[in-house]
């Protein structure tokens, strides 16, 4: 696959194809198409409950898609199952409310790097720029992650996918629990991850204006589900 | 051996009738528990005995295998009986396990230790295998317990370290370890306090038959890596089995298929 994206003008990374997003036999929506290109930022909105969440957790292939398929593009093509963990590894899916384990925060840091998928070692330096730059602090890299608060914890998780150097991130509303402040500090790093590697994104955001400063181009969700519930 | 008449077994009622006084003077309320406690001891030990004396009798295969079957049969479903979570299929792989790793351990015993003859020789087998069985679905049981509570509880980290590149098994191994290791607890600690805190059932049993002390230890010492061996290797079966069903191939933890067990 050599297909290059209009708007970036880099190759098309991941590709979703007539993909059914739900639970079951409850289908949320359906016949969602989407290329997206390296380095290309795009947004993700629809009304509450319409399955954004599950649609990323879907593209995480952390839930099976009902229909349709979710293709990373070469050199990973492959939809074998065996390979799923290292495609999450490049892809990483961040979630809405923070998890991390009762550890320290470097502890956290440090566990994907554990697993098998992982390349490299653990990047001690950038984690503490990374710490310095969202204002959680590196000399609180030995504290328990249950000192931090909710904004701290969603900015370490970032911090703790950003260091695996993940070609795509899916990220739900990354901001949710930030004031002004820090908010523009995760959108400063995003910017510059997208700049120095070429990142991708996914991102969920309720935040319109966030949405246009960070992303190329927004899908809305909506029509889908129009689509699939049919006309009124 | 000392052999004991029915008055024998009158003056031993009579230690359970003073602490049926004692309930009813204290207003406990537990006497009629007792009674029927009792009551029951008393009929399922004698039917158990006759049954074992007119078993024992018939010296065949034929009749260990359906025995047998029952037994483990029996012991898979108390395993689970008593979980806080379920899940659909676990009586059947209680029942593959305990069946293999009762049926290794007891036979791995009877013919290599005591080299029983014949291999199936009912009055060596059956108290064996009922021994491996009871302790065994007590570690099945626990690792169960805490796997499918833990799988509950944190399936939140397990599905962000599944998001994060893990695999199935980095994701799921610290909670089929904790299982594991919750389910031989009761075993590891009967074997750290035996002859100390207590003389174990067998030994004891032994003794009581007029056995040298020491051969009675010998014996005990072989139950007691019996058991250990089979509760290890039960709850180390079932926690990989437990684990094969609720996560699948493509790394996901399959968390709708925990059910909460009926009361």
């Amino acid at each position: 696959m050599n297909e290059r994206s209009r708007a970036t003008g880099f190759p098309v990374i991941l590709r979703l194809t007539d993909l059914a997003v739900g639970f079951g036999t409850m289908r949320l929506f359906e016949g969602l198409n989407l290329a997206l290109a390296k380095g290309e930022f795009v947004g993700v909105r629809g009304p509450s409950g319409c399955g954004k969440s599950t649609f990323l957790r879907t593209v995480s292939r952390l839930e099976n898609p009902l229909a349709g398929n979710v293709i990373f593009e070469e050199p990973y093509t492959t939809q074998a199952s065996s390979h799923i963990p290292s495609y999450r590894r490049r892809a990483i899916y961040v979630q809405q409310i923070p998890v991390l384990t009762e550890n320290t925060i470097e502890e956290n840091l440090r566990r994907p790097f554990s697993y098998k998928t992982a390349c490299g070692d653990f990047p001690a330096r950038r984690a503490g720029e990374l710490l310095e730059l969202l204002f959680v602090g590196q000399e609180r890299i030995t504290q328990a992650a249950r000192s931090l608060s909710e904004g701290q914890k969603q900015r370490v998780c970032l911090i703790r996918a950003l260091l695996l150097q993940p070609e795509i991130l899916l990220l739900d509303e990354p901001t949710s629990a930030l004031d002004e402040k820090a908010t523009a500090a995760v959108e400063d790093v995003l910017l510059m991850e997208r700049e120095k590697r070429k990142m991708s994104a996914l991102i969920i955001s309720h935040d319109a204006a966030q949405a246009e400063r960070l992303c190329d181009r927004i899908i809305d969700l909506t029509p889908l589900l129009v689509a699939k519930e049919g006309p009124q | 051996m000392i052999y004991l008449s029915t008055t024998d077994l009158i003056i031993s009622a009579a230690l359970v009738l003073v602490a049926g006084a004692v309930s009813l003077i204290m207003k406990l309320g537990l006497e009629r528990r007792l009674l029927i406690a009792s009551v029951r001891t008393v009929l399922q030990l004698f039917i158990l005995g006759y049954s074992l004396k007119i078993i024992f009798g018939l010296d065949s295969p034929w009749v260990l295998l359906p025995l047998a079957l029952f037994m483990v049969g029996a012991a898979a479903r108390a395993a689970i009986k008593r979980s806080t979570y379920t899940f659909k299929g676990v009586t059947g792989l209680s029942f593959l396990t305990l069946a293999a790793c009762g049926t290794i351990t007891t036979f791995t015993v009877t013919g290599a230790v005591l080299k029983v003859d014949p291999w199936y020789s009912l009055p060596h087998v059956i108290p064996f295998l009922g021994m491996i069985l009871g302790n065994s679905l007590t570690g099945i049981s626990l690792a169960v317990d805490s796997i499918l509570e833990s799988l509950k509880e944190k399936s939140n980290i397990i599905e962000m370290e599944l998001s994060l590149g893990a695999t199935r098994w980095e994701a799921a191994r610290d909670v089929l370890a904790q299982g594991i290791r919750r389910g031989m607890i009761p075993t590891i600690n009967s074997m750290v306090v035996a002859g100390i805190v207590f003389i174990p059932g067998m030994m004891t049993g032994q003794v009581l038959a007029g056995v040298n002390p020491v051969e009675a230890a010998k014996y005990q010492i072989v139950v007691m890596f019996m058991l250990t061996a089979a509760t290890a290797s039960g709850c180390i079966v079932i926690a990989l089995l437990t684990y094969k069903t609720l996560f699948n191939a493509n790394h996901q933890l399959e968390l709708t298929k925990i059910l909460k067990q009926k009361a």
